[in-house]
């Protein structure tokens, strides 16, 4: 809590947001986000929408895996799920995108809760192989289930429309995905100060403990991964309506290991640090290309240049969790703690 | 140290926000190709190939003048063979510049920008993937592949195995890949056609490195010829050195990706004999006169991959399409570009293929089939260029 926001009543200590200057803050990057898409181009926007899904996604992993202590590599493949379902609805019955995206995350929700149930029994390493069988598993799916997924060679998805306007550009998807990915955060946000949030944590800091205080193990662990598959579904629907083609090949392991690196690079068990992981996760590679881009090389250079790059953002990743292994949001935190008390203190 | 995070991630943070800014726009008197190529991950070793041929072309053809006037300017971007990040580069290109021909680097790549460079309607674009569904001119109707498609290259072993033994039993062995199924069901029926009998088709898993189970299926099937589809090298020579043990007689064939010189003699001693089909002439092929192998030759004395002259290919069927634009006073539209690449007929593309080329529908249905020569490190031609109707 910064100093001089005493809180004076119930319903201040329970607000999310609890001094003016947040409130400042929080206009500031409300006015920046409706602004951008006026300013930037066509590949800025792109990269707002990806890191707009990116987040959802993360968001919902943070929430398994950050939140509940259980480790998933098999967010992709319910990205896959979301995804396939709003593509099947698109394409075969035509429903309104918003039910689309709505039906995407419930049906992604229920192979979260088949997924789960083995988190009963298996905890850990375990149990991340055990998702990956999952993910396998619905793999096969995607690829063979041709009546509705089209096989391998997939599903192309018509751009998402809503009330007669097509959302075919990154300019008017930002306006779909990021309220959207907003709402989503909101949720997880509010989500842990609720009953079951805190039945969350309870659950990733022992669980045994947390049976004893009354904690409904099975409930909670499915409600969790459930939540996650949720979001991974609503993600992966505007992945489909985002890139327009669904097949199997959409959704591989390595997607699923991004978004764990994404929750542990971000700090896993906080909200900015899935927010913060999934844009460094998507933006940095595409910021060393920039700065590759900006020195004075031939384009052999270049050439040269792309394998390098790939390691520096692999020594970047290595680097946080010597560094700083309680992610991103901690040396966000530091420097917000360095700014309160600025210029007085440095 | 932590400062030092702190500042760095500052520092970057300040570079990044300052790259919005869109860079110059690309002068009148310029085409320009755009590239999402795969300099890095998996498809790299095809990837810089590409990037090299494109290059060669692009300055071949500017220090001899340009195209009317034009100057190329090549644009290429690091895809590391992610959708994701190819869509990035074209959007980051294609917002930076006036592109009017693009490379893409995979089947999926082009699937999913399709619909925006139906939307552009101002530029064309050819890539990496080779896949049949791209040979749709109503559905991509500014794509084209600089090559036959994955049917077509079938067609063209098939093609060859009717030929040399009319009746023959042949297996297809194919990963379960969108890349492996490409040609599988469509060269049943063309199989058929030729009076051949398909007598297995045996799908194996991407990577797969135990292929004993299928080793014995292939050999209970008895095929005269077994065509390799959906790899680029594993499993094909297990395969290979399996069947030599068993006293397996079929001759093994692969596809496009498989038959680079370097790919095919990684395989060793299995190497030999291996066939396959290949639209373009090697680098180090000197059995007929071919200029413009003969300056790539003089340009890079190193072998250079088949993807380099996929690349080269491709940059030199922008370059005449422009050209024909240009020279009939259009604008340099995505139809207008695309109509004067469908109108190349009978063009010598100076020995890259051995045969002068047409571009029917979206594709260039010829090529040849080669065998791998093991004690001279080279593939040598075993058919006469084969050119589909």
């Amino acid at each position: 809590m910064r100093i001089g926001t005493a809180r004076s009543s119930y319903r201040h200590d329970e607000s999310l947001f609890d001094s003016r200057t947040q409130h400042a803050w929080l206009a500031v990057l409300a006015v920046a986000l409706l602004g951008f898409p006026f300013f930037a181009d066509e590949y800025w926007l792109y990269l707002a929408c990806l890191v707009a899904i990116n987040i959802a996604s993360t968001t919902g992993l943070n929430i398994l895996t950050g939140y509940t202590g259980l480790v998933s590599l098999g967010q992709a493949a319910f990205m896959g799920i979301g995804a396939y379902t709003v593509a099947a609805l698109e394409q075969k019955l035509g429903t309104p995108v918003l039910l689309n995206l709505l039906a995407g995350g419930f049906v992604a929700m229920l192979g979260g809760l088949v997924v789960g149930l083995p988190s009963l029994r298996v905890k850990g390493l375990y149990l991340a192989i055990a998702t990956i069988a999952a993910s396998v598993v619905l793999h096969f799916v995607f690829a063979n289930w041709h009546s509705v997924t089209g096989g391998h060679a997939g599903i192309t998805v018509a751009p998402a429309e809503i009330l007669g306007v097509s959302f075919d550009t990154s300019f008017r998807l930002y306006w779909l995905f990021v309220p959207i990915t907003a709402l989503m955060v909101l949720g997880a946000a509010n989500l842990f100060r609720t009953r079951i949030g805190r039945a969350f944590i309870a659950i990733r800091d022992r669980d045994i403990s947390a049976e004893v205080l009354g904690i409904p193990l099975l409930r909670y662990k499915l409600l969790s991964f459930g939540l996650s598959s949720f979001y991974a579904g609503v993600a992966g629907g505007m992945w489909a309506y985002f890139f327009r083609v669904v097949t199997p090949e959409s959704f591989p392991l390595i997607m699923s290991i991004f978004f764990l690196a994404a929750v542990i690079v971000g700090g896993m068990g906080t909200i900015l640090g899935a927010i913060l992981g999934a844009v460094f996760m998507t933006m940095v590679p595409e910021a060393l290309k920039l700065i590759v881009g900006w020195l004075p090389l031939s384009a052999d250079a270049t050439l040269i240049l792309s394998p390098v790059r790939t390691i520096v953002f692999g020594a970047l990743i290595v680097g946080f969790l010597v560094f700083e292994p309680l992610g991103l949001q901690e040396i966000w935190r530091r420097i917000r703690r360095f700014f309160h008390l600025w210029p007085f203190r440095a | 140290m932590r400062r030092t995070v702190l500042k760095s991630l500052l520092a970057s943070a300040v570079l990044a926000a300052t790259v919005g800014l869109p860079a110059a726009q690309a002068a009148d008197k310029e085409i320009v190709i755009g590239g999402s190529i795969p300099m890095s991950g998996v498809f790299a070793f095809a990837g810089i190939g590409i990037h090299a041929g494109i290059q060669d072309y692009v300055k071949m053809t500017n220090d001899a003048g340009g195209i009317e006037g034009h100057m190329l300017r090549y644009v290429p971007e690091d895809s590391a063979y992610k959708v994701d990040q190819s869509v990035a580069a074209f959007k980051k290109i294609t917002s930076q510049n006036k592109v009017n021909f693009y490379y893409g680097d995979s089947t999926a790549f082009s699937k999913t920008i399709n619909p925006e460079l139906d939307r552009a309607g101002s530029m064309i674009m050819s890539g990496a993937s080779f896949a049949t569904e791209l040979n749709d001119p109503q559905k991509f109707p500014y794509q084209f592949i600089a090559g036959p498609d994955y049917t077509q290259q079938f067609g063209i072993l098939l093609r060859y195995i009717a030929q040399q033994k009319p009746g023959a039993k042949v297996a297809f062995v194919y990963s379960d890949t969108e890349f492996g199924r490409d040609p599988i069901e469509s060269s049943r029926g063309v199989a058929k056609e030729l009076g051949l009998n398909v007598a297995i088709e045996i799908m194996t898993p991407p990577g797969a490195v135990d292929v004993s189970t299928e080793m014995a299926k292939l050999r209970r099937a008895r095929a005269d010829y077994t065509i390799f589809h959906g790899y680029i090298l594993g499993p094909i020579p297990e395969f290979i050195s399996q069947s030599r043990q068993l006293g397996l007689q079929t001759q093994f064939m692969g596809t496009f990706w498989t038959m680079d010189n370097s790919t095919v003699m990684q395989m060793g001693e299995a190497a030999e004999g291996f066939m396959g089909v290949m639209p373009y002439n090697y680098y180090y092929d000197d059995s007929a006169p071919a200029p413009m192998l003969e300056k790539i030759r003089s340009m890079r004395t190193e072998y250079q991959n088949v993807p380099y002259i996929q690349g080269f290919l491709s940059a030199m069927l922008y370059a005449e399409s422009a050209r024909r634009t240009l020279a009939a006073g259009q604008e340099m539209s995505a139809a207008n570009l695309k109509a004067a690449l469908n109108s190349i007929e009978n063009f010598d593309t100076g020995g890259l293929i051995g045969v002068p080329i047409s571009i029917r529908g979206n594709t260039i249905p010829v090529g040849r089939i080669y065998r791998a020569d093991v004690q001279a490190k080279r593939m040598v031609p075993a058919s006469d260029w084969i050119v589909l109707e």
